[in-house]
């Protein structure tokens, strides 16, 4: 809660009914978030979200396109946020679709509050954490992107688990120079052990596959 | 001349004379029959005048001639005449009478007979019966009384231009009014009775009756003859009525026939006696004498004639009741209003409880516990002065068996023996109960159904305000909670929370008819409200389903007087339906459309068009049985339930497909009047 304003996670609400649409603000408001009301997903798809984190509370039913609509809408971004459903009547069809989209929960109306908060406290979590991963890997990505194509050569082999000599004879340069391309890739990738450089290296490809 | 008498007088004879043909055999026969009774009765007439000088007491002519005309039809009223006047020639010639004088004498007896029997079917319309009060008094007024008096005026007056009789004027006129008046009083009805007894009757009538008439009949000569034969002069006057059980027992056990001739037996004896010097009619002059018996025999003959008709009259007043009572297809029953007594049952009153006649008259309806506690408005009757008639209430009552059937009463107050009774007329309406019974109950099972396929939507739109009350009473216990809590702000929440309270009570309103059983009164209903009401209950649903919902309703005045909770059921089962139908087609494709719209001046028709398969041709006319299903998961109760409410409320309720697709349900109600409202 410390964070600057720019890194608070927003909670949106998006629900057609106004009364509860202001409730579910409030209470969410009340228990310390910062909360955008948005009164059908349309509203919220235009919506400026200034790159900033957090979940979206979304009403399975609503007039114009439904929740799972928009569900599907997000599922397609970069990073997409956590999406809580909140529906009156769950009907099985309409919920095993939804947790097969993504959804982190599935709330029914009315909601009570310690499940609730517990939900959102969760997507936001999750959302951190996906987060968090996500800029590993893009600095990852980025030191990885100054290496030589040569020093890329050298470091690829070496976490394949070949000794300097091997990788000199499989390149075909000499073994001293092959010490030098790996210093210099160990530097540029802020690896301080060969352990960490095959962590790294192991992060990058989990993620591309 | 009489043909036009028949016109005016006695239309039933107007098709038999157009035939033009007047004289058939049967009127030749009647005519013969006048020629000799005319005869006989002035022979007879003659024979009884009282001497010295002759005093004419009793004249049959004039009789027999008014009783042929009153027998005969008016159109051979002048053959009739024409046959008599030869008669009343070979009759009158004999006694040394001038001729003039006797055809002065037939025109003033014609002229008898014609007035009376012309005002007789002036007044009656039809045919004289001697077993009719107002007949008989006709009849007595004006075929003794006024056709005599009249024509006497006319005989007298005859007399007196022919300088024929030494008597004066009013004289002559009383003489002769008298003895005619009597004579029509007498004779007449004598022969019109007798002349309608058919001779096939004779032998219908069985032995015991026909020794009681010859008792009777041997009697009243005895009788007649021992008073106004053998009694001499100035008797006890208490002997005269030695006549009086004889003519009473012939009115009350006989009838008019043989009162009349009873009368008419009494009259020739007492006529006759005097004339022969016997009897207590002898003592005076010759016109005295023929007085006091004119006044003796009038006296008798008028009441005897009137009781006898009345009594007649009453008699069959009874039997027609009777006949009713005992015919009547409806349990009947008579019963006293003071206690409850059984008086009279029917034969349908049997069968229907299970008592025996002898088993149920003289017991009351709580002997026999016949009135279950539900009919209490038979204990209220009985016994308390309930003076009005009573219409179709409705009550239980238990047979023998123990059975209890529903039954509609009715019953009249009437007097009987100067005890006030009920005539009570029941119909068993058990099986209409039960079948409306039924029916309210499958419309209720229908309407549970509906409810059950609704749930969905009913959950949503309560648990809506639910789930913002909830949060926000969340919202406000965590501000509660902080060191300065926004007061204000907490005051908003408390208001949205009535707000959405009100908004769930609201809902759970609309949605409680379905459970209702019993439907509310019929009222004035504005139909497009009714409509409006449905599609809002069903947007959530058609939501669920992917509808889209499209409503048009007629601006003109749209009110239906009718049940609004089924009337709302007729259309959400139509609705339903509509929804179903589209459950294949494609989401963009399922619109349903409500529409109200006035059909001519008298209907408003309400139509739900969908667009889905449309109903297949060779199902469309079982389309709106009960248990017929197109659906795999169907009671095939939505449809019927719908005709059923909409066949109560005077509708008529239809399905077509639709030429771009689909299918169209309409019903049309009749308008309700804005006069007949109000």
């Amino acid at each position: 809660m410390t964070a600057p304003d720019s890194e608070k996670p927003i909670v949106h609400v998006v629900d057609d009914d106004d009364s509860l649409r202001k409730a579910l603000t409030r209470l969410l408001h009340a228990a310390g978030y910062e909360v955008r009301a948005h009164a059908s997903a349309g509203d919220f798809a235009l919506s400026d979200r200034d790159n900033r984190r957090g979940c979206v509370l979304l009403d399975m039913r609503m007039p114009g396109p439904s929740g799972l609509n928009l569900q599907e809408a997000l599922a397609k971004e970069d990073e997409p946020l956590p999406v809580i459903f909140l529906t009156a009547h769950g009907d099985v069809p309409t919920s095993v679709r939804a947790m097969k989209a993504g959804a982190v929960d599935f709330l029914t109306k009315p909601i009570k509050r310690e499940v609730l908060l517990n939900a959102v406290r969760a997507a936001l979590a999750r959302d951190m954490r996906l987060h968090t991963s996500h800029e590993q890997l893009r600095d990852i990505r980025g030191r990885f992107a100054k290496l030589t194509s040569r020093e890329r050569q050298v470091l690829e082999l070496v976490v394949a688990g070949r000794l300097n000599k091997q990788v000199a004879a499989e390149l075909g340069i000499s073994e001293r120079t092959v010490k030098v391309h790996r210093a210099e890739a160990m530097k540029k990738m802020r690896a301080t052990s060969l352990a960490e450089l095959v962590h790294l290296a192991d992060k990058m490809q989990s993620a591309d596959l | 001349m009489p043909d036009h008498v028949s016109d005016s007088f006695w239309p039933r004879w107007q098709q038999t004379a157009s035939t033009r043909v007047a004289i058939d055999p049967s009127a030749m026969l009647t005519g013969f029959l006048v020629f000799v009774g005319y005869y006989l009765g002035a022979r007879i007439g003659f024979a009884l005048t009282f001497q010295p000088h002759p005093v004419s007491v009793f004249w049959p002519p004039n009789s027999v001639l008014l009783a042929a005309l009153l027998l005969a039809p008016p159109r051979i009223w002048w053959f009739l005449l024409l046959a008599a006047f030869p008669a009343h020639l070979i009759a009158e010639l004999q006694s040394q009478v001038p001729p003039t004088m006797v055809v002065c004498w037939f025109i003033s007896n014609c002229s008898e007979a014609l007035i009376g029997a012309g005002l007789i079917r002036y007044l009656l319309q039809g045919p004289v019966h001697f077993d009719n009060l107002r007949s008989v008094a006709v009849f007595c007024l004006c075929g003794a009384f006024l056709g005599p008096l009249l024509s006497s005026f006319i005989d007298a007056s005859f007399v007196k231009m022919n300088r024929w009789g030494q008597g004066s004027y009013p004289e002559i006129w009383r003489l002769r009014f008298f003895s005619n008046f009597l004579t029509a009083l007498t004779l007449t009805p004598a022969i019109v009775t007798w002349c309608n007894f058919k001779p096939s009757q004779w032998r219908r009538i069985p032995s015991s009756r026909a020794l009681e008439g010859s008792i009777l009949f041997l009697g009243l000569v005895i009788a007649s003859t021992v008073v106004l034969y053998n009694a001499r002069t100035n008797p006890d006057p208490v002997l005269f009525y030695a006549l009086l059980p004889f003519l009473l027992w012939a009115v009350f056990r006989f009838g008019s026939r043989a009162t009349s001739a009873a009368i008419l037996v009494v009259t020739f004896l007492a006529i006759w006696s005097s004339a022969h010097g016997h009897g207590p009619f002898t003592n005076e002059s010759a016109e005295i004498n023929a007085r006091s018996i004119q006044m003796f025999l009038i006296a008798i003959a008028v009441p005897i004639m009137l009781l006898s008709a009345g009594i007649q009259e009453r008699r069959k007043a009874e039997e027609r009741f009777t006949a009713a009572f005992r015919g009547s297809p409806d349990p009947m029953s008579i019963v006293r209003q003071r206690d409850g007594t059984l008086i009279d049952v029917n034969d349908h009153w049997v069968k229907m409880f299970g008592y025996q006649r002898s088993e149920a008259i003289g017991r009351t309806l709580f002997d026999l516990k016949l009135c279950l506690l539900e009919g209490g408005h038979v204990q209220e009757m009985v016994g308390f002065r309930q003076s009005k008639p009573v219409r179709n209430v409705e009550c239980a009552v238990r047979a023998k068996t123990g059975e209890v059937r529903q039954v509609s009463l009715s019953a009249d107050i009437v007097e009987m023996g100067n005890e006030l009774c009920f005539i009570v007329t029941i119909r068993d309406i058990t099986d209409r109960k039960l079948a409306e019974e039924a029916n309210r109950d499958l419309v209720h099972a229908s309407r549970v159904a509906l409810l059950g396929e609704l749930t969905a939507s009913i959950a949503h739109e309560i648990n809506q305000p639910l789930g913002a009350i909830l949060s926000n009473a969340d919202a406000a216990e965590l501000l509660l909670e902080s060191e300065s809590p926004p007061l204000d702000e907490v005051r908003k929440i408390l208001a949205d929370i009535r707000n959405d309270d009100v908004r769930a009570s609201e809902i759970i309103r609309h949605i409680r008819f379905l459970t209702r059983k019993r439907a509310v009164q019929m009222e004035s209903l504005d139909i497009n409200e009714i409509a409006a009401e449905v599609v809002r209950l069903m947007e959530i649903e058609a939501h669920r389903r992917s509808v889209s919902l499209h409503t048009e309703f007629t601006a003109a005045p749209a009110t239906i007087f009718g049940h609004r909770v089924r009337l709302q059921q007729a259309l959400m089962n139509l609705i339903l339906n509509g929804m179903e139908a589209m459950a294949d087609a494609p989401e963009a494709k399922r619109r349903l459309f409500v529409r109200t719209v006035t059909n001519g001046k008298r209907r408003i028709e309400i139509s739900v068009s969908d667009s889905g398969q449309g109903i297949p041709p060779e199902k469309l006319p079982r389309l709106f049985d009960s248990f017929f299903t197109t659906k795999e998961d169907g009671m095939g109760l939505g449809l019927a339930i719908a005709r059923s409410i909409v066949d109560a409320h005077h509708g008529r309720i239809s399905a077509e497909n639709n030429s771009d697709g689909g299918a169209t349900f309409r019903f049309d109600l009749p308008v309700r009047d804005s006069e007949a409202s109000s």
